[in-house]
């Protein structure tokens, strides 16, 4: 019954955090005072200005646009692209499966790769093991991911001439962006796994088992891991909204016609509306992601059960 | 003996961390002070040189790039605009941050759920879309991309700022200064701040990386500020239509920038530890 209105609380909180960033995208666009302006091509006369201004609404009192703004999302309308003369929704949603193609697939590698070295680096801490994995998760971290992509493209596409150095279709293809999104991710989530485990391994319970002559590998596996696992789900909400943000810049180096390239084409075309729509929906898997987390956490963690 | 080994290496992080960014602060500011080429004008007779090329009697240690602009100078420049812009840009953050946190601690109720609403809101915007649509609408100077960056940075500083300060408020010294009569903004600022001031500014150290990367994002979109000026990010997004050509262009931007990058997270795991160690 308590868990049952703690998952009820958090989801009134999404729906509060969903209409401020509804408010946060709408007045973006009014910073300057006058969005018809700033949207319209700079060779624009007054006229032209003012009967944009008309047809999109905006001579309206303020409040009569954000809520008509508001009624629309809430109806799946996010309003029409400038560029494409279409619903902006239709091609957010037209470019979704590339984007969660290479999204799902970073994820995958990186969380992975992250826990088994992450535990290894936990398991032989301060060796030499440790040490390179540290390394080499610093490393992740440390290089932005278009850096990395352009790294990628110059070794694998351009002196080997092993993989393509962009576009979607082919497996090949999918290799150095997903490589070059889950980098980062898989940094955090060595160190994350790593720290996480070493806390967990160093509790009493764990010296119990030890004392009573359990295998060390069984102690990580049965006992430690269950725990270590708690704060390393917690964050997962937080850097999916981090993997969003990062696609947008590798599929504008490997020419991935995902969200992210028609977020940043959209940008610098002025086509807000279709922008509009890109951040709502991304906050939109974020706020759901982190629901999810929080409701996960609840039935994973006796301790947080109310 | 294995805690000394310990200790050591613990120490040769930071002395790792320390070098890496002196190396990036001598980039920044005695590049643009003493090296004579002009960042901004090139020889067109010598485009593209690679590192260690001699033009004309003088020496280029990174190349020229396609306008036969001098790289080091332009690395330096560019990095000097981006320290300047996310340095700024992060003291907006953790002033906003920090007060907004410790007003949020301190007072509690509505205005606790206000602020901590308002971090969720921030948190669930993506920062670099955030950013890019805000500069697309008020346009690309260096003041804009401050303000931008500093303002949509303040949240994790809020929320750890206000954890603390609910530890502090209840404190028996904080519960004497009420008690005497002492006003609320005499606590927060006398007697509630000095003890976050440590872990904000480790906060802080953590956070800049983030804001490093998110200030080089927008310029390689070229969305940022832009050229001829070179920032670290403008730098990789123009060397990078001539990868083929002239690697140089994109690898050096990029070392500066993992360089500063992991001197930032090894300096701020070593303050992190040292302050575990202190509190154990």
């Amino acid at each position: 019954m308590k868990s049952l209105r703690f998952v009820a609380g958090r989801a009134v909180q999404g729906v509060i955090v969903m209409a401020g960033v509804s408010l946060i995208v709408f007045f973006a666009l009014f910073l300057t005072g006058d969005p018809a302006a700033v949207m319209m091509p700079p060779d624009a006369n007054r006229a032209e200005i003012e009967a944009f201004r008309h047809a999109m609404g905006y001579d309206d009192p303020i409040l009569v646009q954000y809520l008509r703004f508001v009624g629309g999302v809430a109806s799946g309308d996010f309003g029409r692209s400038l560029r494409f003369q279409r619903p902006a929704f239709d091609l957010l949603f037209e470019r979704l499966p590339a984007t969660a193609l290479l999204a799902v697939t970073a994820l995958l590698w990186s969380s992975l790769l992250g826990f088994v070295l992450g535990t290894l680096a936990a398991v032989r801490k301060n060796g030499a093991i440790d040490f390179a994995i540290r390394v080499i998760s610093l490393l992740g971290q440390a290089v932005p991911v278009f850096w990395l992509g352009l790294l990628l493209i110059i070794v694998f596409s351009l002196k080997l001439r092993w993989l393509p150095s962009g576009g979607i279709g082919t497996p090949a293809q999918l290799v150095m962006p997903s490589l070059a999104l889950g980098a980062y991710y898989f940094s955090a989530i060595t160190r994350l796994v790593r720290a996480s485990l070493i806390e967990v391994l160093g509790e009493n319970y764990i010296r119990t088992a030890r004392a009573k002559g359990t295998s060390e590998w069984r102690i990580v596996v049965h006992h430690a891991m269950r725990n270590a696992l708690i704060p390393v789900i917690t964050v997962q909400g937080m850097y999916f909204a981090s993997l969003l943000g990062g696609a947008l810049i590798t599929e504008i180096i490997f020419a991935w016609p995902g969200i992210g390239r028609l977020a940043v084409d959209s940008i610098q075309t002025k086509d807000f509306p279709v922008v509009q729509a890109v951040v709502l929906f991304a906050a939109f898997v974020f706020v759901v992601t982190n629901f999810l987390v929080d409701v996960a956490h609840v039935f994973l963690n006796p301790r947080v059960r109310l | 003996m294995m805690t000394r080994l310990l200790a050591a290496r613990e120490n040769a992080d930071a002395v790792l961390a320390m070098a890496l960014l002196a190396c990036v602060a001598a980039l920044a500011v005695l590049v643009p002070l003493l090296w004579p080429p002009d960042p901004l004008r090139g020889v067109l007779a010598a485009t593209f040189r690679p590192p260690m090329a001699v033009v004309e009697g003088g020496l280029h240690p990174l190349g020229t790039d396609q306008l036969g602009r001098d790289l080091l100078a332009r690395l330096g420049l560019g990095t000097a605009i981006s320290l300047g812009i996310v340095v700024l840009a992060s003291l907006i953050s953790v002033v906003l941050g920090t007060s907004l946190g410790m007003i949020a601690g301190y007072f509690g109720g509505w205005v606790d759920a206000v602020v901590m609403r308002a971090v969720d809101i921030q948190l669930a915007i993506p920062f670099i879309l955030l950013i890019l649509l805000v500069v697309a609408v008020v346009g690309p100077s260096i003041s804009n991309l401050v303000l931008v960056l500093g303002v949509t940075g303040w949240a994790i500083f809020a929320r750890v700022a206000r954890a603390r300060t609910l530890e502090i408020r209840e404190l028996e010294y904080v519960e004497a200064c009420r008690a005497i009569g002492v006003s609320d903004a005499g606590i927060i600022f006398r007697h509630v701040l000095p003890n976050i001031f440590g872990p904000q500014t480790v906060l802080l150290t953590l956070d800049l990386p983030r804001l490093v990367i998110l200030e080089a994002s927008v310029g390689f979109l070229g969305l940022g500020v832009q050229p001829p000026t070179p920032t670290l990010g403008n730098l990789i997004g123009e060397g990078r239509a001539f990868i083929l050509l002239a690697n140089w262009l994109v690898l050096y931007p990029g070392l500066t920038i993992g360089a500063l990058v992991v001197g930032c997270n090894l300096f701020g795991d070593w303050l992190v530890r040292r302050a575990d160690a202190k509190a154990a």
